[in-house]
Formats: structure tokens, sequence, C-alpha cells
């Protein structure tokens, strides 16, 4: 099986390296963030391949480690050093100062997607930006299905207010 | 945000159960208010995928590509391209960027075990690895293509511009540094209009003049020719002829 493993992760990794630039960017509203997030990923993808399922998806299994490396290692560490990320959880209000690196080139809809707590544009981008079911985002966040309703929900309403 | 939304999203993704469903269908059915936040709420799908899709085609392909790490053996099926063996792919690490990010000057080895296959064969290798998705969603205007081109033509010593290296039919999307036993490749990738990937490379290998010859090698379409110490390639999946016409316009022109 680590053979196949290792031969399919490899192949999936190209393939998957501009969603994977996107999810690290949604996730952390900074460039200078997003190309080391998705190196170490591809990197830490490589080191673990033999724990990768033939056969199974991946893409998925990519994001599942590029948002374990953000939220363990990156994030963690820039929260410990001050570096202003607010828990998804709890956030009422975005960093102001992390706009500005999307917002050079996003339209409208991207910059109040930006403006959303952590988790409301994790979850926006993997339901309609990659077609996870709501069971499927659910079980990658591991939160009930109800939370995945209301973050979607919260995402919409705000890009609603637009118009 | 109102009570109902969570509702209504749900309806619109189309992930309600039935019951749930069919009693929020009855409301929607005898309650206007409730009917034009469904609609303001369905409205902001279509702009919610597209603004994802742009930000998709804002990805640095060739910076990530660059970076992706070394060491790991790509190992192909012995009978691909005719019985040629496993080939090892050992890309290298990005020692340098220009313009915006966009072009990295990567130092690639692609090694070839055995080594009696030329630097055509490590290209064909090379060119099977990328899909319709890697450099379709690229779309660089036409100061950024004049200047990719300028770089690899620098380091290859060729004079590439925007109009000597048109070709009908495909669009430009890229254009980026690979070496092969030391000397540099440059790569040009093109898309035609399926998203499929047609490379023009250059290689500064000192090699005698050769004339135009084409061949095929799985799916894959190759013409080459060899000019002021520099090899050039045709390469992708499309009829030969269609291959060679492309080539004789470039050998005109490059």
């Amino acid at each position: 099986m680590s053979e196949a493993s290792r031969r399919e992760v490899r192949a999936g990794l190209e393939p998957s390296l501009a969603r994977l630039w996107r999810y690290a960017l949604v996730l952390s509203r900074a460039r200078d963030v997003t190309d080391d997030l998705v190196q170490a990923t591809c990197l830490r993808a490589i080191e673990r391949a033999d724990q990768f399922v033939p056969g199974t998806r991946v893409d998925r299994w990519l994001f599942a480690i590029l948002r374990s490396i953000w939220l363990n290692e990156i994030r963690s560490r820039r929260i410990r050093e001050g570096g202003g990320f607010v828990d998804a959880a709890d956030a009422l209000t975005t960093d102001g100062a992390r706009e500005i690196e999307m917002n050079i080139t996003a339209s409208a809809v991207l910059r109040a997607i930006d403006r959303l707590p952590e988790a409301q544009r994790e979850t926006v981008l993997l339901v309609y930006g990659e077609g996870y079911s709501y069971a499927e985002a659910a079980a990658a966040f591991g939160v009930p299905i109800g939370t995945i309703m209301s973050r979607l929900a919260a995402g919409r309403a705000a890009l609603a207010k637009l118009k | 945000m109102t009570d109902d939304d969570a509702e209504l999203v749900a309806l619109i993704d189309n992930e309600l159960d039935e019951s749930r469903r069919t009693a929020l269908m009855a409301r929607l059915a005898a309650d206007e208010r409730l009917r034009q936040r469904y609609e303001e709420l369905r409205e902001t799908g279509a702009p919610l995928a597209a603004s994802f899709d742009e930000l998709l085609g804002q990805a640095p392909l060739a910076r990530l590509r660059a970076a992706l790490p070394a060491g790991e053996l790509v190992r192909r099926p012995s009978d691909r391209f005719g019985g040629i063996a496993v080939r090892e792919l050992a890309a290298g690490v990005v020692i340098g960027l220009f313009a915006a990010g966009l072009v990295a000057w990567a130092a690639w080895s692609l090694g070839l075990i055995g080594g009696k296959e030329d630097w055509r064969t490590a290209v064909a290798e090379y060119a099977d690895l990328y899909s319709n998705d890697t450099f379709a969603p690229l779309k660089p205007d036409q100061a950024l293509e004049a200047a990719e081109l300028s770089f690899v033509g620098a380091k290859v010593g060729a004079d590439l511009t925007p109009e000597n290296v048109a070709l009908p039919g495909l669009r430009f999307t890229t254009a980026f540094m690979l070496s092969h036993e030391g000397h540099p490749l440059g790569v040009i990738a093109y898309v035609d209009p399926t998203g499929a990937p047609v490379l023009f490379c250059i290689h500064a290998n000192h090699a005698a003049d050769a004339p135009l010859r084409s061949e095929r090698r799985g799916d894959l379409s190759l013409a080459s020719w060899s000019r002021g110490g520099r090899g050039h390639l045709v390469i992708g999946h499309m009829p030969e002829e269609r291959a060679v016409a492309l080539a004789q316009m470039l050998e005109k022109r490059v």
C-alpha cells in the first residue's frame, strides 16, 4: 500500500497547488504566509504519504494537512507572538490590518468574505468553492451539521447585505 | 441574519431532509417576506462561486510548482512511451523570483536512469505530469508576458517576444526556467481552448544543428530541431502534423 500511497500523493500535489493556495489565503488572509503554508503542506504530505489511503481523495487529505498546520503551528505561533489573529469561534470583528493584503485585487464579494470570521470563511470556501457537502464539512471541522448551517447562513447573509 | 436563514440556505443548497424541506416549502408558499429573504440569499450563490474562481486564478502557480519539495521518486509505469524504464524526477528549489513572483528560476534536475535518452525524453516525462488545470488559470497581461519571455530568452540566449512566440489557436500562459544536465532549459507554456497544455522548450545545450523531425510518444506529439547551439521542442497532446506546423512557425521566428 505504501508504494501506491506515495505515488498517489506525489501525483496529487501539483494539480492541487492552486486550490491549496486559495485555502491558505482564505485562512491566513496574508500572502506572505500563504506560500509557506502551501509548501509546508506539500512537505508534510510527502513525509506522511504512507498514511494516505490509496483510492481516497488526495486533495481533501491535503486540505486537512494544511488546516492542521495552520491551526496548530502557524496561527497558534502568531497568536503567541501577538500577531493579531483572532480565535475563529469568538471573533466578532476581523483584524483590520490584515484585510489589506487580500483586498488589493479582490472583488466586493471577496472583501465581504474576507471580513467574515475565520470559521465562516473556511466553511464558505469548502462548501461553495470546493463542493463539500454539509456532512463532509462537518466531518472535516469536527462540528455538528447545525454549526455548518449557521456559518453558511451568516456568510450568505453578509453577502446579501452588499446589495 | 434572521432565525430562518440557516434553513433557507440549506434549502438552497439542497441539504434539508425531506420533512424539513416540506415544512419550509409550505411556509414559503404562505409567507411573502420569507420568499423575499429566500431570493436574497439564493442570489449570493453565483457571485460566491465566481469570486472563488477569481481567487483561484490569482494563484502563483509557477512559483508554487517550483517550490515543490525535492527528493521524491516518481515511478512511472515501465511500459510508458514504449518501454522507457522507471525515471527519477527530482524537483529542486527556487533560487530566485522574478516579475511579480510569477516566474521562478527553478533549478530542476530531470535525471534519467541509464542516461541513453535525450533531453526530449526528460521533457516528455515532465510534460506528461501537467494537466488541464496546471496552466489554464494563468492569464498574464502583455507586460508580464513580455517580461517573462525576456527573462527566459536571456537565460537560453534567444530573442523571445510576445509576437515571435505567438501561435494560432493557443494562448500564452507563462514562461519559466528549468535545467537539464546543467544546461538552461526555457519553457513557454500555452493552452489550447480546452486548457490542454502545449509546451515550447528551448534547451541551451550546444547541440549541433539538426533539421526538424517529429515523433509520437504515447499520447504526446513532439517536433524538434536544433540551431545556433540550442535544441527546440514543441510538445503536447495533439496530432503530430499540428506539432510540426507549430514548430515550423517557431523555427522561422526564433
